[in-house]
């Protein structure tokens, strides 16, 4: 297991993007320390502030992390990466496959157009987890997003494919959703305003959108398939799916082909 | 030529030395405002990227909102004088809108060009308490109004309510125009706004009008687009130009004790924000004062000192506008190109070739 240990705060915003196993695993520690991570004109390289450890493996652990750490595990494509800390904005963004877990709070955009692999952070995440980054067509595509704590607003903004469970989320989880499921556990004001597919399925809620109406409680085999993918991931957001459920559809104001499952 | 230095007036020269000294020794200082004419924008970002700074503009809230929106549903567009010409209905979408002069005209006048000359023009309103035809309080916020405006536009709700009512006379009008204010409404609001207008355009015509732009954003959009091929809010420490929206947020940088030093800019006059006071910053502004800042140059007001190319609300275009009261005030873009130089030639930077 290779480790890179924090040894004192990052004086600027770091870059991880190109710190990963598979790109540690050719690389002497001489040349892993001067790998550049800064982003600012002065520049930091990985051995300013972090003591590196390597054995080939393609597991990596980051001991100590920081919110300025920022695209940690992005594109990771194999392998598996964990934090034990808070890391900055986009961790897991564009993620291929592999695994990546976060022991702190994530900053925004986590999971951001993430197509395959299983993100967990312990605590909370920012805005925008699972959501779109600017100018980007989909947030989270195809992977699995878990958020043990509190998620921002806009949870799930234009995801097209994959899962995200949340313990709380805040206002607009699920906006402008194209496809895929979200689960939560208490969520804020208008959920799945803007969205043209896919399932929120929520325990509590705020304000619902006038463009949401209501279709009745249904008891369909689709839902107990869900209880069952998720109780694997969280028994928690299973165990949602055990109560009379209503079902609402929207959003009116686009295609309306969106659902929203919440405590009868 | 008035300067100062820490509330010491001097001359402009020690100025200039005081402030690359500042941005010379940051780690990641921040070009601020932007609210300025063509020419000096144009020379913040060339010192922006000679030095490795990043850029923020005074009214990036609004800006981004609009780019946001854009950049994933595209946008139907008028201008002022279009909607005074044309206009036989007008949706005001939030408060801020009424504040703009442009309402004042659309008030007044009658459309007089194309199929909807000499008819009336209806002021419709959504979330403020306005006077007009037809005026929706919207108490859920404007982003669900519009939401259900467009809702009722495709025929996904029915019936004769208040929002049913403001759709029907949108969708009867030869012209309409959605006015909006994008810091207001937000993102997400205006790309359903957009919706609305699309929706609405596939049997008459409908277009959205932003109003009340702060500074001189509107004109470092197309000049960051010309300059770098990115959105106003780039960063070149790297010595490619960088466009993160979170990243580059001055105000957000400023919070996280991120940027070390600030260059605000505003020979236009523009509010001051409150997090400027928080980081040592060099001021070059309009009608300058001891306390704009750590340095301060007064620098002339484009259109009034001396020309300048500026964003033309009414025209809604890039026009010159010649001195009204010519002064020797040193323009903006003179003293970013000066200390331009200072910094080359001080070899500041350890990335100091140029970004772009």
């Amino acid at each position: 297991m290779s480790t890179l240990t924090l040894r004192q705060a990052p004086p600027e915003r770091l870059d991880f993007l190109n710190i990963n196993p598979l790109a540690l695993k050719g690389l002497s520690q001489g040349e892993a320390e001067r790998l550049e991570v800064g982003t600012t004109r002065t520049g930091v390289r990985l051995g300013e502030c972090f003591s590196v450890t390597l054995d080939g493996s393609d597991t990596l652990t980051i001991e100590g992390g920081h919110e300025r750490l920022d695209r940690v595990g992005a594109s990771l494509s194999d392998g598996t990466i964990r934090v034990t800390g808070d890391v900055g904005q986009r961790l897991g963004a564009g993620m291929v496959g592999g695994s990546l877990t976060v022991s702190g709070n994530a900053g925004p955009y986590a999971a951001s157009g993430a197509t395959g692999g299983t993100i967990t952070i312990a605590g909370d995440a920012g805005d925008y987890a699972g959501g779109a980054v600017y100018a980007a067509k989909v947030g989270l595509d195809g992977a699995t997003l878990i958020i043990r704590g509190t998620a921002g607003a806009h949870l799930g903004d234009r995801m097209r494919r994959g899962t995200i469970l949340a313990g709380r989320a805040g206002a607009l989880a699920g906006s402008r959703m194209i496809a895929g499921t979200v689960a939560a556990l208490s969520v804020g004001d208008h959920p799945g305003l803007g969205m043209r597919r896919g399932t929120l399925l929520l325990g509590t809620h705020g304000r619902m959108a006038e463009t949401f109406v209501e279709t009745g409680t249904h008891d369909l085999v689709f839902l107990r398939l869900l209880a069952k993918a998720l109780r694997g991931l969280s028994p928690e957001h299973a165990a949602l799916l055990d109560r009379p459920l209503r079902r609402y559809s929207g959003d009116l104001a686009t295609i309306a082909k969106g659902e929203i499952w919440a405590a009868a | 030529m008035a300067a100062w230095v820490k509330g010491g007036a001097t001359d402009a020269g020690t100025a200039i030395e005081a402030a690359a000294s500042l941005l010379a020794k940051a780690r990641a200082p921040v070009i601020a405002g932007l609210s300025a004419d063509v020419a000096a924008i144009r020379a913040a970002y060339d010192l922006a990227g000679r030095i490795g700074a990043s850029v923020d503009t005074a009214g990036s809230a609004g800006t981004y909102a609009e780019l946001g929106a854009l950049s994933r549903v595209g946008a139907l567009t008028s201008t002022p004088a279009e909607a005074v010409g044309r206009a036989d209905a007008v949706l005001v979408v939030g408060a801020a809108p009424w504040q703009a002069p442009l309402m004042k005209r659309l008030i007044d006048t009658k459309p007089t060009r194309g199929r909807a000359a000499g008819s009336d023009r209806a002021l419709l309103a959504v979330g403020a308490n306005a006077t007009a035809a037809l005026a929706w309080p919207a108490a859920g916020g404007l982003t669900e109004a519009v939401g259900v405006l467009r809702a009722y536009a495709r025929g996904h709700l029915a019936g004769d309510a208040l929002p049913g009512q403001i759709a029907a006379r949108l969708a009867a009008a030869q012209y309409g125009v959605l006015l909006y204010d994008p810091a207001e409404l937000g993102e997400a609001g205006i790309e359903m706004l957009q919706g609305l207008a699309m929706e609405l355009s596939e049997t008459t015509r409908c277009f959205t009008l932003a109003t009340g732009g702060v500074g001189q954003d509107r004109a470092v959009v197309p000049v960051s687009a010309w300059m770098t091929g990115q959105a106003p809010r780039s960063g070149f420490g790297r010595r490619v130009p960088e466009h993160d929206p979170w990243r580059f947020d001055a105000a957000r940088q400023v919070a996280a004790g991120e940027a070390d030093a600030v260059l605000w800019l505003a020979s236009v006059p523009v509010a001051r924000p409150d997090w400027l006071s928080a980081v040592p910053s060099v001021a070059l502004v309009a009608d300058g004062e001891a306390k704009a800042g750590e340095i301060v140059i007064a620098v002339g007001q484009p259109g009034r000192d001396h020309g300048g190319v500026l964003w033309n609300e009414p025209r809604a275009a890039l026009t010159y506008w010649p001195a009204s009261a010519p002064t020797d005030l040193p323009s903006a873009a003179s003293i970013l190109g000066a200390l331009k130089e200072r910094l080359i030639s001080g070899q500041t930077a350890s990335r100091s070739e140029p970004a772009c």
